[in-house]
């Protein structure tokens, strides 16, 4: 027994287990905050733990003065003590100090409930399914450390009270889900918030270098799932952004008006399908060309690219059609031709002069893009990671003399010819290609898919995909690149075997993996307002979603409320045998019509049996004796007696 | 201030009016009492704070975060208020005692379920608690004492029995009041002058009244004997110097009056009687009270004593 306004804190085993969760629940915020502050929080939990071993009391001064210079050291180190980084970083140095000057129950629950805040803020940095499960254990040691403290028993209590805390959050699990779905989504911040993370794949230039870069990248960039025909990998080109503007080294993408409906030729839709973005804090979107009139929330440009108003700092999924646009009749205007012709008039001379000499051998566009590609099949064009590095002049040098790049030079090089004689034609940035996953119906594609290719105005065509980099001949193809583009099908000529299923035991289990990462990435993580509207209008709730929403979270919390409450209540009920085989020996006296009242005892009931029932009293009086006894002497309460006891009972 | 306690006051006299006078009770829904705590509010507000900066920062893993935490804290309503269901609290009727002693009043708690309860709290108020764990099938005791400064029947406060286990976030509570009051007997006090020698054999008259002639047998007197129970009527027949005695070999009795104390301040007069009243008993011998109410004859005995004490403490 304690006798006490608060449980203390000073029972043992209380302090190392704050520690121990404030370790757990910091243990992720280390590996994104800068390596001196983790230092410090381990330090300070250490110090903290030191002390409590050894019994001393830190001394409130010398407390004040380590604030002090966390505080400085964080305001020294960033410059500023707001902004996410330096507010996190501060918040975490407070919340190992707050610990160090616990006194009394009420410093302990409070590290205990903030603890739950800090452990939210380290999903700001790393949303993945492995901090999904991270979530689980930190908040149910939490729990349990909730559980300590409350308890007479304190830490010794965890033994058989910490599955509380286990069963609490299982059973939380459900409403959970519940409500992560029902719960009204808003869009976008509700305050202006600034990501300064730098963009991740692709960019909007392209210099040498620039996307065989990302050749090694496994990471995905996106996952696409068809509704109905998929096209062969081979043929899937997400087309990401177009880039025209060139200035003799690197090509850049210009600032591209909206499109304007009614410059949109007529179209017929070819593929139906849903991609769901991994973050690339970017702001262009990917769509399998042609993309055609995309989502409300989604701007179509005028050179056919998607994008978003804001950076895409978390996983979003959209809608997207692959359209075949009519291109019958429609003719370039004078400054778009102008703008998709233009090249720096020093520069390159030799190119330029080779381009026009192809351009006249030939007639007409068509035949000039033929006879180009032919001269990189044949020629000793070679298609490595690891060209010769060049400074001046660099599309003489590549298409004259190294004759060695990657797709970035082939497209920006083939782009370049174009221009130089008089076709218009742009470079296109994206991916190339994606990977099957069968348990999860989807292509996966990856950074590494990265690549860069050309279009080129053809009247009454439009633009024509064009990639210089699959002319190139298999041969003088690097052997480990082509390993690399292995599903990229009958890319390099027909060479390749078609891809089927995956057939290795580690490739199967990568895919398997790979689906339900996807599910938590794109179902989970990427759940938002439109999502919610999407099932809503399914459900036939096309207006006044708010309202219906509300009602289901009513709905859920009363429920779920009631549901869980019976379901809990059930085990408080009791199970005493003893008591259960009176309670029926008393219903069969109820049966043969003796009026029982409630407060009787066992002694009474016998009493008035007597009196009033002196047939029956002599068949009942054994039992209830044996239930006297049971009850009433701790030494006749054994098993024996008990089992005894239910078959007399059971007679009756 | 004033105001609230007002309003505090008119709480509790309708809490008080509602609580049944039992001494065995059972906690149930309709007994059993549920608020957020402190920290229960704090969680809230730590919730809502999540769930704004997930909106913010359109952060689904913070969303999850909080709608667990919001499920733990509706299911906790459950948890801690089957922390005191169906417990049984078995009230046992207190023992008298004598102005300024402790009054022990205890509570026998009942767990007849399969559930172990962790942590229950007793207590005058819901902030100061004793805590016991109850095992399943098993039971406890809870003592309280109470400091009784005054002569009466001590009424014994409402007390509280309380809940926040596991999580501290929500408290349950059930009022309960004892049916018994403890009563309370004067404080004894040694008479400064021996007060009742005087009324020894003041009783022969109430002897003859009664004209029980098995109430005493008759002996020799022997030196030291009370010259009062002499027998004179005897000893005028020539018969010797014959006493009585009682069957029960007791020789002295003492009948303490009101009378003989009601010059002192009456406090005083009680607890000067209440101290003679216990030693009597103590000797052995038989005692009996006058009071101006009432007259209780003599015997003797812890029961009589107690008798005797009651009127004292109701006087």
């Amino acid at each position: 027994m304690i006798q006490a306004k608060e449980l203390s804190i000073f029972r043992p085993g209380i302090i190392p287990m704050l520690i121990m969760i404030q370790l757990i629940v910091l243990f992720p915020l280390w590996f994104e905050l800068p390596i001196w502050i983790s230092g410090v929080t381990i330090a300070i939990l250490s110090l903290k733990y030191l002390s409590y071993k050894s019994d001393i009391n830190l001394p409130y001064w010398l407390i004040i003065i380590f604030v002090i210079l966390a505080f400085s050291g964080v305001f020294f180190y960033f410059k500023t003590i707001s902004g996410r980084d330096a507010g996190v970083a501060l918040i975490c140095l407070m919340y190992c100090f707050k610990l160090v000057e616990s006194k009394s129950y009420r410093d302990a629950a409070l590290v205990l409930f903030l603890s739950f805040f800090i452990m939210v803020m380290a999903f700001l940095f790393n949303q993945s399914i492995i901090m999904g499960f991270y979530l689980l254990v930190t908040v149910t040691s939490i729990l349990s450390g909730l559980i300590a403290l409350n308890s007479v028993n304190g830490f010794d209590a965890l033994k058989n009270l910490g599955r509380i805390s286990v069963n609490a959050v299982f059973q939380a699990m459900p409403i959970m889900i519940i409500l992560f779905f029902v719960f009204p989504r808003l869009p976008g911040p509700l305050w202006g918030w600034d990501d300064n993370r730098a963009g991740t794949g692709i960019s909007d230039s392209m210099s040498p270098g620039s996307v065989s870069s990302l050749i090694n990248n496994d990471e995905p960039a996106f996952r696409v799932k068809f509704n109905g025909n998929a096209p062969s990998a081979d043929q899937m080109y997400w087309r990401g952004l177009t880039m025209s503007n060139f200035d003799g080294f690197i090509w850049r993408a210009t600032n591209q008006a909206f499109q304007k409906t009614d410059n949109i030729p007529p179209s017929t839709l070819l593929y139906d399908y849903r991609i769901n973005l991994e973050p690339n804090y970017q702001k262009w979107l990917f769509g399998l060309e042609h993309l055609g009139n995309p989502d409300s929330s989604i701007i179509l440009y005028e050179d056919f690219t998607w994008a978003k108003l804001q950076k895409n700092s978390k996983p979003f999924s959209y809608k997207g059609v692959a359209v075949d646009y009519n291109y019958n009749g429609y003719k370039l205007t004078d400054y778009a031709r102008n703008n998709y012709t233009r090249l720096p008039s020093s520069g390159n001379i030799l190119t330029k002069q080779w381009a026009k000499d192809v351009y006249q051998k030939g007639s007409g566009t068509e035949e000039f893009i033929r006879r180009v590609l032919n001269h990189i099949n044949i020629q000793d064009y070679y298609y490595t990671r690891t060209p010769e590095v060049l400074l001046d002049n660099v599309v003489d040098g590549f298409w004259l003399k190294a004759r060695e790049g990657f797709c970035e030079h082939y497209a920006g090089a083939f782009v370049f010819i174009m221009r130089a004689a008089g076709v218009p034609a742009r470079v296109v940035a994206g991916y190339q290609g994606g990977e099957y996953n069968p348990y999860g119906d989807y292509y996966l594609v990856k950074q590494s898919d990265a690549h860069a290719w050309a279009e080129v105005w053809i009247d009454d065509k439009g633009w024509v995909r064009v990639d210089p980099t699959s002319a190139i001949h298999p041969s003088r193809v690097e052997t480990n690149l082509l390993e690399q583009t292995n599903r990229r099908e009958s890319w390099f000529g027909n060479k390749r075997i078609a891809f089927d299923l995956p057939e290795s035991f580690l490739t199967k289990m990568r895919m398997r993996w790979d689906a339900i990462k996807s599910f938590w990435d794109d179902t989970l993580m990427g759940y938002g307002q439109e999502q919610q509207n999407d099932w809503l209008s399914k459900l036939g709730i096309k207006s006044n979603q708010w309202r219906y929403l509300g009602y289901g979270l009513v709905a859920v919390l009363l429920f779920s409320g009631l549901i869980f409450g019976l379901w809990l209540l059930r085990h408080s009920r009791s199970k005493d045998p003893i008591e259960i085989a009176y309670l029926s020996l008393k219903s069969k006296l109820i049966k043969q019509g003796v009026e029982i009242q409630a407060n009787w005892g066992p002694q009474s009931l016998l009493k008035h049996l007597q009196q009033n029932h002196p047939e029956l009293s002599k068949k009942y009086a054994t039992a209830i004796k044996s239930y006297m006894l049971l009850r009433y002497k701790s030494e006749s309460a054994t098993d024996e007696w008990l089992k005894r006891f239910q078959r007399q009972v059971k007679k009756l | 201030m004033y105001f609230f306690k007002r309003i505090k006051q008119k709480f509790f006299n309708w809490v008080d009016s509602r609580l049944s006078a039992k001494s065995e009770i059972e906690l149930r829904q309709r007994n059993i009492y549920i608020l957020p705590t402190r920290y229960g509010w704090l969680l809230l507000a730590i919730i809502i704070l999540i769930l704004i900066a997930s909106t913010n920062y359109q952060n689904n893993m913070g969303f999850m975060a909080g709608f667990i935490l919001l499920a733990v804290g509706v299911l906790s309503t459950f948890y801690t208020y089957r922390n005191l269901r169906h417990l049984n609290l078995k009230l046992l009727k207190p023992e008298s005692v004598f102005a300024g002693e402790h009054a022990e009043f205890t509570i026998e708690i009942n767990n007849k379920t399969e559930q172990y309860r962790a942590s229950v709290g007793f207590g005058q108020n819901k902030k100061q608690l004793q805590l016991i764990d109850i095992d399943k099938q098993n039971q406890s005791q809870f003592s309280v004492k109470f400091k009784v400064p005054k002569r009466g029947l001590f009424e014994i406060p409402r007390m509280v029995c309380s809940s926040i286990f596991p999580f501290g976030i929500f408290q349950v509570w059930s009022w309960f009041r004892a049916p018994y009051k403890v009563l309370v007997y004067p404080k004894p006090l040694q008479p400064p002058v021996a007060l009742f020698h005087s009324e020894i054999g003041d009783e022969e008259g109430a002897q003859s009244q009664k004209g029980s002639e098995d109430f005493y047998s008759v002996k020799e007197y022997q030196t030291g004997e009370p010259i009062k129970q002499v027998i004179w009527k005897a000893y005028a027949r020539d018969r010797g110097l014959l006493i009585k005695e009682f069957e029960d070999k007791v020789g002295e009795q003492k009948l303490f009056t009101w009378s003989s104390v009601a010059h002192y301040e009456k406090e005083l007069a009680l607890s000067y009687l209440c101290y003679e009243l216990v030693n009597a008993e103590k000797k052995g011998i038989d005692f009996g009270l006058q009071m101006p109410s009432e007259i209780l004859e003599l015997s003797q005995g812890k029961k009589h004593l107690h008798a005797c004490l009651e009127v004292l403490a109701k006087f």
